[in-house]
């Protein structure tokens, strides 16, 4: 559900001061506390890398299911296919349609939710915070519904307004926008709940203080709530290219990656390229491996980004 | 920051009131509208889908507002049961998803245990090795452990779906750092009454803990039933499909008949678990997510 951020550097400096009697014994008995969860991760996470790896150097044969050393064939092929390059924008596209507007929506939810009112605050959080629990599955068949060019209902309701509502998503200037915003629509309550956590931890003596100072409510945001609130928002940024990067439900159920290849992004081609046909199972291992290059470079962010440049209040 | 500082998880569940009569400001109201607005906005496409569910479905054709008032029905909640197994469907994310949570939940005690009282050879690259797992993306692992899985001809049953998914290096850091924060003096008190580990571990830690435990909890089983990629490569039988699978290929056939009243019924049904999670557990659920974005 969500990438816990890792603070390596503190793991020895809190750890508790531990007796040093019964160390051999202790050594055996936390390993009998470990294994169930070290076997899982070596056989189903880190193993899978190097067989990852493997993979992406070997193709299937034609006929059969022999597996021939290929080299590093599959990744010149992808970096010379007009597809895969193709892939790499639309997975960009997602990231630029999601990642900026989503935190700024979900920071100003955050800033509304946080000014302090009498009643009905509960039922507006609960409201906002909802699309949390709903999967990637079920947002597709919801905005599916939404859609429909015939009785759906967003073009019902444009037509009140008197727009001629598009083809949502068969129609190639749409479709990718149209799965941007269903993306978008079930991170929102995550990013809302970080972005709260993040607004209520600035101490109200700064606000108080800017008011005697007589800054208006957009200065105290421009300058007293975004930057003590930094670290949340490099968190929500980190997070949300990562989750954007990995968008595969929405676009399965929406749009299957058409109209065309409009919006297949990487992890769909993954799909395509290794289940659909699995003789593509080497070319879908490059890519995977491209892709996990990517995700893992943003995550490195987070780690610098915290030490520089980021504002601890 | 310890992994649970309740205070902040506190003025995210329950708002903060206005202290005194100055704090009412003028803009309240329209603040209050605002969000009303927003907030219904934001919920509208669920419930869309379930009074779509419950209007007849020529109504729903010849205008989608219709679903807006009565004459309602459960017709397309028969439909849709009748139409495709979804009892089974939910039967198997039931279990699915359940062996999941509890093996999760079993074994990040067990080790954040480990993690948090013993000091033993390795422990900062064990550590580390958890932890790194954060790091590996799911579609890096997903093609080999597909290739794992129906090599041991594992595809389409139980032990395949959840097998993969057992242990989770999220829960075992959450569990770590809330079990180091308990006082020592109690581990010690309870050695000199000559306790074992393991009675400590279930007698003293699981208890003092339960909040931290339900949150992971809660946890697992949104991930669990909400999983979409892996049930869909590594089932191809119907009897296997979990709910989410289920409604995706009940949406593929439905469609060309243009039953949505089923469509949403059958999506009702899907999110309705995880409905439930949210409006019985939302304190536990949303101080989770607020901790994981207040850890760094």
């Amino acid at each position: 559900m969500s990438q816990a951020t890792v603070d390596t550097t503190a793991e020895e400096a809190i750890s508790p001061p531990v007796r040093l009697r019964g160390v051999k014994q202790g050594g055996m008995k936390a390993y009998l506390y470990l294994a169930p969860t070290l076997i899982v991760l070596a056989i189903f996470v880190y193993f899978p890398i190097v067989e990852s790896l493997r993979l992406s150097l070997n193709r299937v044969a034609p006929f059969g299911t022999a597996e021939i050393f290929v080299g590093l064939e599959n990744y010149t092929r992808l970096l010379q296919s007009s597809e895969f390059w193709n892939n790499v924008l639309v997975s960009l596209f997602f990231m630029i349609g999601t990642v900026p507007i989503g935190i700024a929506i979900a920071v100003g939810i955050g800033l509304l939710l946080s000014y302090p009112v009498r009643r009905l605050s509960w039922a507006h959080r609960m409201l906002v915070f909802v699309p949390v629990v709903i999967s990637s599955a079920i947002a597709g068949v919801l905005f599916r519904w939404l859609y429909n060019p015939v009785v759906g209902h967003l073009n019902t309701w444009l037509g009140f307004i008197g727009v001629d509502g598009p083809d949502w998503l068969t129609t190639r200037t749409w479709a990718l926008f149209s799965v941007t915003v269903a993306v978008m629509w079930r991170q929102l309550g995550f990013n809302v709940i970080i972005a709260l956590a993040g607004l209520q931890q600035i101490d109200e003596t700064y606000y108080e203080a800017a008011k005697v100072d007589g800054a208006s409510t957009w200065h105290r945001i421009r300058y007293i709530t975004l930057p003590l609130m930094s670290p949340t928002l490099l968190f929500l940024f980190v997070i949300n290219v990562i989750i954007s990067l990995q968008a595969f439900g929405e676009i399965d159920i929406l749009t299957m990656g058409g109209p065309g290849q409009a919006t297949e992004n990487l992890i769909y081609s993954i799909f395509v390229d290794g289940f659909v046909g699995t003789r593509f199972r080497g070319l879908a291992s490059a890519q995977a491996f491209l892709l996990a290059i990517m995700i893992i470079a943003v995550s490195f962010i987070q780690f610098r980004g915290f030490r520089k440049r980021v504002h601890y209040g | 920051m310890t992994a649970f500082d309740t205070d902040v998880a506190e003025v995210i569940v329950a708002p903060r009131k206005p202290t005194a009569p100055s704090r009412r400001r003028r803009g309240e109201p329209v603040i209050q509208v605002t969000l009303f607005v927003i907030g219904a906005a934001v919920a509208l496409p669920i419930v869309v889908a379930i009074f779509t569910s419950i209007t007849p479905l020529n109504r729903i054709l010849s205008n989608p507002n219709s679903v807006w008032t009565t004459p309602w029905t459960f017709d397309n909640y028969v439909t849709a049961w009748t139409a495709t197994p979804f009892g089974r469907f939910m039967i198997n994310s039931f279990v699915q998803t359940g062996l999941i949570t509890i093996a999760q939940v079993l074994f990040s005690i067990l080790a954040g245990y480990a993690f948090a009282m013993f000091r033993f050879p390795g422990r900062s690259a064990m550590f580390a090795f958890v932890l790194g797992s954060l790091m590996v993306p799911f579609e890096l692992t997903i093609i080999p452990n597909f290739v794992l899985i129906s090599n041991l001809g594992w595809a389409n049953t139980y032990q395949g779906l959840v097998i993969p998914f057992l242990a989770s290096a999220f829960g075992v850091f959450m569990l770590r750092q809330f079990f180091m924060a308990l006082p020592r003096d109690l581990y010690d008190a309870a050695k000199i009454d000559g306790a074992t580990d393991w009675y400590y571990l279930w007698k003293v830690v699981v208890p003092l803990s339960k909040g931290a435990i339900a949150a992971l909890t809660i946890f697992s089983f949104l991930g669990a039933w909400n999983q979409y990629l892996w049930p869909l490569v590594i089932t191809n039988e119907e009897s296997m499909r979990t709910a989410q699978i289920g409604i995706r290929f009940f949406l593929a056939n439905q469609e060309r008949a243009t039953d949505w009243g089923a469509i949403m019924a059958g999506a009702t049904i899907v999110m309705l678990p995880t409905l439930i999670v949210f409006l019985v557990a939302q304190k536990q659920l949303v101080k989770g997510i607020a901790m994981s974005g207040l850890k760094g």
